[in-house]
């Protein structure tokens, strides 16, 4: 605590030297658009807080914003989610920029795009709108995220609209500006002030890479909301069937997805390569003078779902290994390829989100390929109907070569799941040898 | 009854540990120096008690008015009559008397190799556990590590085995007398042997017929070869009493079974060792049929019931994350 305080002491010490030796030079006019747009959305813009309802310590702080004169509040459901599934121990409350308090009652929640609607005591001046007609946005203009960045204070950041990202399942926009942690849930604006998106998440291996819910999907959940009488009486039921319908349109784009097949020679190997999944190649010959060769496929998606703080869900991930020796004898390669085998690692320590795995293991062999197959299946204990499913296979075909393929379908369905093993499990192959 | 006449202090275990020849009754036994036999035992008092002749041919004890009394099967007496086998304290010392015609057991028959004791066990044990490392090393040695690998995994396993046979060797000067170094290390070695050999049967016998619970259940099998080292060492400790270190052996064994399974449970609630068997051999050594993907899935299908039940079951006491 004590070395965190002197570095922010002598940040500010720098800063102020860095000031005074600046005073000489001209400063560029300040933004008057930020300036402006902030002193007009100020009275609607709001911290939401979620709270431990024992000691009413904070657990979790992200951004939130009224929308028009009504009493309602935009945020995001990882901003919600304790509040959601764990109502009995997490309260919510907001906090606006005057300083006042009051307490949030949770509406509606839309997990697939992460979004959340929650009622406050107090109305809107109504600076933040969310009209039927939506703005179109042209890359490269001007937008601002507001919100309170690391439960500092309230703040306001100018980026640019840089178009549809097609990386994550569902649509995002990408918005080239600072986003940080207590900022989601905040709004995005356009220099006339309205609602281009919600601030959701950033990239943290990039530079000003961020992204935002567009704010169509804001409107959907909004006319869901005004269509409610009450809200949800369990957001786990609720929840729990959001995550049943995103993996049902997961599967089926996946199924409808034609496979790319993948040469790792003499093997076909299977793998869907698409916006959402990404595929990378790795290869240990190069690196170092190891007496066997291991080339790798890996595919997935990058984008998943995050349900609680503890679970992240609906993605599928897909693993190729060739290893061939010609060096090591039948058993000394035996031994290689059951210590790659075993550490595709089926998670199996004692979990509380999940039951133990379920396995079943066979000799298998789909007429182009014979292999060891295991499969193992988790099933998520707060949400009935879903399931973690690990496909691991080794081929079988020879004693000094194997193809290991892991493939990882998480938060699926029980018919989705082995819709998924049976598709591997039948286009894996080995070329015919003219 | 026939003089020279022996008082023998017994350690709790029953055997001598001292012996005072007497040539006369009768004999005057306390901490005071005009004794015929003097205990260096703060509870005995200086003229504790006497043994004397009963006048009907045998030997009493009378308690010389001490403070603590002769105490015979947890009765304190003040005379009683004494057989070479009657065990009586004074204080805390234990005695016995016997005389010089006490009829002995005859000699137990020698189950001793005396050939085998010293260097050559000590060296086949040690034959034993460098060629193992060797072999096991070189199997795993898939990386080019390099001789520093081979160099390692025997100063590790050597320096583990002679902890162990140490341990045993220690107990042995202990509760049998003799160190018997040799003898345990080549114990441990072929315990190592056979550790190995079953848990490569096992794993290659499961690959082979797709027996997934004969390496599931590995480290039972591994704890049962344990337990009979321990028996083996239990015995080269004290050949006396096979039947009684049998039960000894094999109530380890259950406890660390019981102990594994436990852990297992804990560590990832479920009783195997491991969720599947991840050991792969050549292709030829397989007998278990292929089984068609539609088989499999089948199979697959089936798990679904359980694990909806296991899903309401509360984790730890805890039912919700």
């Amino acid at each position: 605590m004590k070395s965190f305080f002197l570095f922010a002491l002598s940040l500010f010490c720098f800063n102020a030297l860095a000031q005074s030796a600046d005073d000489a030079v001209e400063l560029p006019a300040p933004s008057s658009t930020a300036q402006r747009l902030y002193a007009a959305a100020k009275g609607d813009l709001l911290q939401v807080r979620v709270l431990l309802k024992s000691g009413r310590t904070q657990s979790s702080v992200g951004s939130g914003f009224m929308i028009g004169t009504s009493n309602l509040v935009v945020t995001n459901y990882h901003v919600m989610s304790q509040v959601a599934l764990e109502p009995e121990t997490y309260v919510g409350e907001y906090r606006d920029t005057a300083g006042r308090r009051g307490a949030v009652e949770l509406l509606a929640v839309d997990v697939l795009h992460d979004l959340a609607v929650v009622r406050v005591d107090r109305s809107g001046s109504g600076f933040f709108k969310v009209p039927q007609a939506l703005p179109a946005l042209k890359q490269g203009q001007y937008l601002y995220s507001l919100g309170n960045p690391l439960d500092l204070g309230f703040a306001i950041s100018e980026g640019a609209y840089n178009g549809i990202v097609s990386r994550s399942f569902y649509e995002q926009l990408m918005f080239t500006g600072p986003i940080n942690a207590g900022m989601s849930g905040g709004p995005n604006v356009t220099v006339e002030g309205r609602v281009a998106g919600v601030n959701v998440s950033k990239r943290t291996d990039g530079e000003l890479v961020s992204f935002l819910v567009p704010v169509r999907f804001v409107r959907d959940l909004l006319q869901r909301v005004a269509a409610q009488s009450n809200p949800p009486a369990d957001f786990k039921l609720e929840v729990g069937q959001q995550l049943l319908a995103h993996q049902a349109s997961m599967v089926d784009r996946l199924d409808a997805t034609p496979l790319t097949f993948k040469q790792l020679s003499p093997y076909q190997v299977p793998v869907w390569e698409s916006d959402q999944v990404r595929c990378w190649g790795w290869s240990n010959t190069k690196q170092d003078n190891k007496p066997y060769t291991l080339d790798q496929v890996s595919c997935a998606m990058e984008a998943a779902l995050f349900v609680s703080g503890e679970v992240d869900t609906g993605y599928v991930s897909i693993q190729h290994k060739r290893i061939q020796s010609d060096e090591l004898g039948a058993w000394r390669f035996g031994g290689l390829a059951s210590r790659q085998f075993k550490s595709q690692g089926v998670g199996w320590h004692k979990d509380v989100r999940l039951t133990p795995s379920q396995c079943v293991e066979q000799f298998v062999d789909n007429g182009k390929l014979p292999m060891r197959a295991v499969l193992c299946v988790r099933a998520y204990r707060k949400f009935p109907e879903l399931y973690d499913f690990t496909l691991l296979t080794a081929s079988t075909d020879a004693s000094r070569m194997t193809l290991q393929s892991r493939v990882e379908a998480v938060g699926v369905s029980y018919p989705n799941g082995l819709r998924l093993a049976r598709i591997f499990l039948d286009s894996l192959a080995k070329e015919v040898q003219p | 009854m026939n003089a020279p006449y022996f008082v023998e202090v017994l350690a709790r275990n029953g055997e001598v540990r001292q012996r005072q020849r007497v040539e006369t009754l009768p004999i005057r036994i306390g901490r005071a120096y005009d004794n015929d036999l003097i205990l260096d035992d703060h509870h005995a008092s200086p003229h504790h008690a006497l043994i004397e002749d009963d006048g009907q041919g045998g030997l009493q004890v009378r308690d010389l008015d001490s403070n603590n009394g002769v105490v015979c099967q947890g009765c304190r007496r003040e005379q009683m009559q004494i057989g070479g086998d009657t065990v009586f304290r004074l204080g805390h010392t234990s005695l016995r008397v016997r005389c010089a015609d006490y009829a002995v057991a005859d000699a137990r028959r020698d189950t001793t190799r005396h050939g085998w004791e010293g260097w050559p066990p000590a060296l086949a044990g040690g034959i034993i556990l460098v060629l193992l490392t060797l072999v096991g090393t070189w199997g795993e040695d898939t990386e080019k590590a390099g001789a520093i690998l081979y160099v390692n995994a025997l100063a590790g396993l050597l320096g583990m085995a002679l902890l162990w046979s140490g341990g045993w060797t220690l107990a042995n000067r202990l509760f049998g007398g003799q160190t018997r170094f040799g003898r345990h290390l080549f114990i441990a070695a072929c315990g190592l042997l056979v550790i190995e050999t079953v848990s490569l049967l096992s794993s290659v016998a499961a690959y082979a017929l797709s027996l997934v619970t004969l390496t599931q259940f590995d480290s039972l099998l591994e704890i049962l070869v344990v337990a009979g080292m321990v028996y083996f060492h239990l015995l080269t400790i004290n050949p006396n009493h096979p039947k009684r270190i049998a039960v000894s052996a094999v109530v380890v064994g259950l406890l660390g079974m019981g102990l594994v399974l436990m852990v297992n449970f804990q560590k990832g609630g479920i009783f195997a060792d491991e969720l599947y068997n991840s050991d792969l051999y050549s292709p030829a050594l397989r007998l278990s049929a292929d089984k068609p993907v539609n088989q499999f899935l089948e199979e697959a299908q089936h798990l679904k019931p359980q694990l909806d039940a296991e899903r309401g079951k509360p984790v730890n006491g805890v039912s919700e994350y």
